[in-house]
């Protein structure tokens, strides 16, 4: 890893460290100020409902980053999960009076359960096959939600706002500090998941799964824990997502989902933490970019008639991802990385 | 009846996975655009029908080239899964297509087959369905003979078995694989007039890719027989389920029978019925 000229390790503590030196921290601290603060500064409510949607958006990709970028498996059924664990904490919240600090953890927990059932099929498929069960399993999650008593059926379930005492997060400037906390929390423990005993395992059973077995790495059992994890991270999203918008309906979650989640990773780049952000911001801005410029495209071909706006992010989406996977398939965060390596060695070229 | 016209989207997929190894989630799209270009050739041009049908068919191995030139040519060599990925960009662009040229709404096939019904061993069958039905047959056996008789045909096995042998014989294996998609383009793009037939243009008709999905891996990625399976009998299951299980739950079973279907196979037979088991080396 890399360390300015002059920085020894003198410890094991100190080796480990993500952090290293003291300008790191400044830009750490710097940043998370700036993004805790940011409703004070009085930006619109616009940027704030951006940043939630992107913070919620992080956390459902961060968990199929584990899976399918560092585990290997690759998985469409992402927006099932959050689906699942949306609904749950919702009924438990709304039916059971459960508090939300309570359910939020619960419902990633069930989340997972759900997902260890729907990466079942890894034990004995891989790769296409695999998405392709994946697939059917969101199709089937989402059909029992939809027939199901409890989720409220086609009508959706209603989720009551978070409390802390009795002071409601009604509001998306209120739940934006819960939802970067979470965020925030949860990156920090991809990361350093990532890197631990488990997060190896996963790069090997990625790298060759049968390698992987004979060199000792119980494949049952961290396949399972890939989707586990991962559909933790995507349950916690979900009721997240639900809460904010205190409703949960079958069609927040479509099918399309999953396929800008996959593509999120492929652009930001496979196997890398900070891919995520590059991935989800990227795209989110793709999309922000065509609901702006759509009606401009329209009025300069009326031809095109009025459903450009869909249509037209629809094929830059998918523009970007071929471009991607033929010019760049490593993402962007392997272009980030060759940017800061040329910018530290700066006069000299390696 | 459906089922012919599920084998028919399968076998195409088959089709691209046999030679290339490529899983294409591409092809629901491929059965859009050739309904519509018979749509806009017949309907909207006023082409004379056989002079739209070769349009159309000409239209679609055009497209399947471009898309095998644009999309696959470029990641030969590549992991296998970038390829399928590619595939499913593919399928987005055409979807972003497709919709602009929709407008959003629907449009309603025309009606190039004689209207009402035939008696099928007792069953009342639509004409259009049975002559669709006939046509995914002859369509295979033209496969058949294709495969077993002419020399690209045998290339194309030839290809499936080993890329490099393939090569090392003097086979131009590029050549093969865009013979391929467009061949695979073609027949997509008859299924999606039938199946346009009977469900007409919508934004609903691209899903159709998946159902051929769902059969392909039935009857096993690599085999056609399995297709022309596999395609009977989702049919079959489909309707059996929408009859049966309907009443009980409340409905929408149809819809999801495909994919409980594909979840099994694909627990309790990973290779599909007839498919080739791989074996794996380090």
């Amino acid at each position: 890893m890399y360390r300015p000229c002059g920085v020894f390790d003198k410890t094991y503590l100190k080796d480990i460290t993500i952090i290293r030196t003291w300008q790191h921290w400044a830009w750490v601290i710097g940043a998370l100020l700036l993004l805790y603060l940011l409703p004070v500064l009085g930006f619109g409510y616009y940027l704030i409902s951006l940043i939630n949607s992107l913070s919620i958006t992080i956390i459902a990709v961060m968990g199929l980053q584990i899976v399918t970028g560092y585990c290997g498996q690759i998985s469409f059924g992402q927006p099932a999960f959050m689906a699942v664990g949306g609904f749950t904490s919702a009924i438990l919240m709304s039916q059971y009076g459960l508090s939300f600090w309570l359910a939020l953890p619960l419902s990633g927990v069930v989340a997972g359960l759900v997902g260890i059932i729907g990466g079942a099929p890894s034990l004995r498929i891989k790769g296409f096959y695999l998405a392709m069960a994946t697939l059917a399993m969101h199709f089937l999650i989402m059909w029992l939600i939809l027939h199901m008593k409890i989720t409220g059926g086609a009508e959706g379930i209603v989720a009551p706002f978070p409390k802390i005492g009795d002071f409601e997060l009604d509001s998306h400037e209120r739940m934006y500090y819960l939802i970067i906390t979470v965020m925030i929390i949860m990156t920090y423990a991809a990361r350093n998941l990532v890197r631990s005993k488990i997060g190896r395992a996963f790069v090997a059973i990625r790298d060759n799964d049968l390698a992987a077995e004979m060199m000792g790495v119980n494949l049952y059992y961290y396949k399972l824990l890939a989707f586990f994890i991962s559909c933790f991270y995507a349950g916690v999203a979900g009721a997240l997502f639900v809460h904010l918008l205190t409703v949960g309906h079958p069609e927040q979650f479509p099918m399309f989902d999953a396929i800008w989640y996959i593509g999120m990773i492929i652009v930001g780049g496979m196997g890398s933490i900070p891919g995520v952000f590059f991935g989800v911001i990227f795209l989110r801005m793709l999309d922000e970019l065509v609901l702006f410029g759509s009606p401009i495209l329209a009025e300069l071909f009326p031809w095109l008639g009025d459903a450009p706006a869909s249509s037209m992010g629809l094929i830059a989406f998918g523009c970007i991802l071929m471009a991607f996977l033929i010019f760049e398939p490593r993402g962007l965060a392997h272009r980030w990385e060759i940017i800061k390596a040329s910018y530290r060695v700066y006069p000299f070229a390696y | 009846m459906e089922g012919g016209l599920y084998a028919l989207v399968g076998v195409s997929i088959v089709l691209v996975y046999k030679s290339t190894q490529v899983a294409s989630l591409a092809h629901g799209q491929l059965m859009a655009f050739g309904a519509l270009f018979f749509y806009a050739f017949y309907s909207l041009l006023g082409i004379p029908l056989i002079l739209a049908l070769i349009m159309t068919f000409a239209a679609a191995y055009l497209m399947g080239l471009a898309a095998e030139r644009v999309a696959m040519r470029p990641l030969i060599g590549q992991p296998v899964f970038a390829a399928f990925l590619n595939t499913f960009a593919l399928y987005i662009i055409l979807d972003g297509v497709f919709n602009i040229a929709l407008k959003g709404g629907v449009v309603d096939f025309p009606d190039f087959l004689p209207s009402g019904y035939i008696k099928v061993l007792g069953a009342n069958v639509p004409i259009s369905q049975f002559v669709s039905f006939i046509v995914a047959l002859l369509l295979f056996g033209l496969l058949a003979i294709f495969f077993r008789y002419t020399k690209i045909g045998l290339n194309m096995l030839a290809t499936a078995e080993n890329h490099q042998l393939a090569q090392s014989t003097g086979i131009r294996v590029k050549q093969v694989f865009s013979f391929v998609w467009a061949l695979s383009a073609l027949l997509a793009a008859v299924a999606g007039m039938a199946a346009a037939n009977v469900m007409d243009i919508s934004f609903l008709l691209p899903n159709m890719g998946i159902k051929g999905l769902t059969v392909a891996l039935f009857g096993g990625l690599d085999s056609i027989p399995g297709a022309l399976v596999g395609g009977l009998v989702l049919g079959i299951l489909e309707n059996m389920a929408a009859g049966y299980i309907d009443p009980l739950v409340g409905g929408g079973v149809k819809e999801v029978a495909a994919f409980a279907m594909m979840l099994l196979i694909l627990l309790v037979r990973p290779y599909g019925l007839f498919g080739q088991i791989r074996i794996e080396r380090i």
